[in-house]
């Protein structure tokens, strides 16, 4: 899952990204509105953390911009602005949630985990495919009710699969939401731990559909 | 403030006298050129009145002897300035008319050697007519003529002219000319002094008040002093009451950040003592308590920031009078919010639209602030519904508005009500938030005199009444 992070202070940017990132995601930041808006409109993001004020272009109006050229990804404002009009601004701008600064890592977590779900219109946090079970909450995979034991990016490679039962998911579309704009984009890293997840799972979970991408399906 | 300065274009001063003086200068203006001209034209009319008797007299001398020619005898006209040459005043008898005329026939002994020449108009019989020719050496004149007939005959026309200088009357005019020009101008100055004086004594209050204000902005006063005139002084009690609220909110500014530095000195010392404990014992377990102690003091800092900021919201906008805010609105856009922020516990919030008219006595901000915590601790602790309806009330003959949000939760016990609206209490330490949620609406519903109730709701869950000041229907 790909996130954009937009917060100007530092400090604060660097202790969110690093939580982000411990808890899977894998993370773009902006530091001023502008770049913020650029990001949102071009790169496909599964949800947005962003800070109301900002340099440059402050968070309400990027967001306002993002919904006016119809980017639909969650967007959970965090900020220190937490008086309850501008809460309603907030949502009635285009927002999905909303968090007061200070907060807690765990929280925002927790909100960041249930936005995304909630967007692919999956209710509860327990993914199920067949007998496969991801936690979303604790990340934990379970065959059958026993654990599975993932590396986090397995994990991460699995949990997108999950968000889109049934559905192709294209190896170009892996890439551009399990990795930041920054990483090395080795298009042999995916079918690398596709390889490595069906050796832990059973092998027809994953679907290669030819020239498409791979399909997770219900294991028997 | 810079000083008061009268030529400056834009001050009050400057476009009263400038308009006042135009509209004299004007008018007197005017005058002149009217009793000049009035002036003018009663002695020219008196002058040839003059001239058409001295005509008559010259008519009744003329005779027609037998040959049909003109005699007339001078000696009968009275006035000696006849005989003297170049006198001023001149008689001609002309022969026929139009271009065939014969001048000069007889002549006074004034004219000497000149002549009177006239423009060749036609004349009826009778009919006077008066000219400004040029006479002997250039003098302007002022011309009579008159024809005549000999009786019965249609012989020859003679045509009788009667001329006296102009100069006299010109001078006459041109001595009332200067002595209206020279009064005109006094009156002028004098009209002048007394605009001025009026703008003075009229833009007075100004300066009082220009002196008011500075006083306010030196510091020197609290409030504008002095009485002024009725068109001003509205707008001086309203300053007045601006500037004493104003004062007000200031003060309470300071009391409040007064209040909130010296609560949060306290966890702060807490924390620098914990801190210079583990730095100079060096000790493993000091530094062990230390992260919890910081976040301990953190959150107790924290909740001083919320109840101050909470405060403050509503502090800000209070008391303004004609404040009027609907409700429906803005519990729409809170409902909005809680269906976002509480998506995950899938709370079902519903709400009776009321009458469109009906509105809160107070800030849009403040009903949000005030409404906003208790939705939120509803959706907190509900299962599965929030119910909200407002209505309006009367109590006591003030207009009421009456807000009621019930949830299904726990609710909370008939004994322990009291304690959570009570500043800083908080019930469940396990719950996210600074705990402060209906504490901080009990202290909003108190400054805006309202009344916040607890009771249990019928789905079991906590009922929360709020008696607010409403806003009367216009």
């Amino acid at each position: 899952m790909r996130i954009l992070l937009v917060e100007d202070e530092p400090t604060l940017r660097a202790q969110l990204r690093a939580g982000l990132e411990e808890a899977g995601y894998a993370v773009d930041e902006a530091g001023n509105g502008r770049d913020a808006q650029h990001l949102g409109d071009t790169e496909p993001f599964d949800a947005v953390v962003l800070d109301l004020g900002l340099p440059v272009l402050d968070g309400l109006t990027v967001l306002r911009r993002w919904r006016a050229n119809g980017r639909p990804m969650p967007v959970l404002i965090l900020t220190a602005r937490d008086s309850w009009h501008e809460k309603v601004a907030g949502i009635d701008a285009g927002a999905d949630d909303y968090l007061a600064k200070p907060f807690h890592m765990e929280e925002l977590l927790a909100r960041m985990r249930a936005l995304i779900r909630r967007s692919q219109g999956l209710a509860s946090p327990l993914l199920e495919c067949g007998a496969l079970a991801l936690d979303t909450r604790s990340g934990r995979v379970t065959l059958d009710g026993r654990p599975v034991s993932l590396t986090s990016h397995e994990y991460r490679l699995l949990a997108y699969l999950m968000h889109r039962p049934g559905s192709v998911v294209s190896r170009a579309e892996l890439t551009e939401h399990l990795y930041a704009q920054d990483f090395d984009r080795d298009s042999n890293t995916i079918e690398v731990f596709i390889a490595r997840l069906r050796k832990k799972l059973p092998p027809e979970t994953i679907e290669t559909v030819r020239g498409l991408g791979y399909r997770l399906v219900a294991a028997t | 403030m810079t000083a008061p300065d009268a030529a400056r274009p834009h001050s009050l001063r400057w476009r009263l006298l400038a308009a006042t003086l135009v509209a004299m200068a004007v008018a007197v203006a005017l005058a002149g050129l009217l009793l000049a001209g009035l002036f003018r034209d009663h002695v020219l009319r008196q002058f040839t009145a003059t001239l058409t008797s001295q005509l008559d007299q010259v008519t009744a001398r003329l005779e027609i002897d037998a040959n049909g020619q003109p005699r007339l005898d001078a000696q009968a006209l009275s006035d000696p300035r006849w005989a003297r040459p170049y006198s001023g005043l001149y008689w001609q008898i002309d022969a026929g008319a139009g271009a065939s005329a014969q001048r000069g026939v007889l002549r006074s002994r004034s004219l000497w050697d000149a002549e009177l020449a006239v423009p060749a108009d036609a004349i009826v019989d009778g009919a006077v007519h008066v000219h400004e020719v040029a006479g002997p050496g250039g003098a302007n004149l002022l011309l009579v003529e008159r024809s005549v007939r000999r009786d019965g005959s249609s012989a020859t026309v003679w045509r009788l002219l009667v001329a006296a200088e102009l100069r006299e009357t010109q001078a006459a005019a041109a001595r009332f000319n200067g002595v209206l020009v020279a009064s005109l101008g006094v009156l002028l100055g004098l009209l002048a002094v007394a605009a001025v004086a009026q703008v003075a004594v009229g833009l007075a209050p100004l300066r009082a008040l220009q002196r008011a204000l500075s006083a306010v902005h030196d510091g020197r006063s609290q409030r504008l002093e002095g009485s002024f005139p009725s068109e001003v002084q509205p707008l001086i009690d309203d300053f007045n009451t601006v500037l004493e609220r104003n004062a007000e909110v200031v003060a309470r500014a300071r009391t409040q950040a007064g209040n909130l530095a010296h609560a949060i000195k306290t966890p702060l010392a807490a924390i620098a003592q914990a801190a210079a404990a583990a730095a100079v014992h060096q000790r493993p377990d000091a530094a062990a308590t230390l992260a919890p102690l910081v976040q301990e003091q953190v959150s107790i800092a924290r909740r001083h920031i919320d109840w101050h900021l909470a405060r403050s919201r509503v502090a800000a906008a209070q008391g303004l009078p004609g404040a009027r805010t609907a409700v429906a609105p803005v519990i729409d856009g809170l409902i909005r919010v809680m269906e976002r922020v509480h998506a995950e516990r899938g709370v079902r919030l519903s709400f009776d639209p009321p009458d469109p008219g009906l509105a809160f006595a107070g800030e849009a901000q403040d009903l949000q602030e005030i409404l906003g915590n208790v939705l939120d601790n509803a959706c907190k602790w509900s299962r599965k519904a929030v119910h909200v309806c407002a209505s309006a009330s009367i109590e006591a003959g003030t207009p009421r508005l009456r807000i009621v949000v019930e949830d299904d939760g726990p609710g909370i016990a008939p004994e322990r009500r009291a304690s959570v609206m009570a500043r800083g209490v908080r019930l469940d330490e396990s719950m996210p938030g600074s705990g402060l949620g209906l504490a901080i609406v009990n202290e909003l519903v108190d400054l805006y005199g309202g009344r916040l109730i607890l009771a249990s709701a019928a789905a079991g869950g906590l009922r929360v009444e709020l008696i607010l000041p409403a806003a009367s229907n216009t």
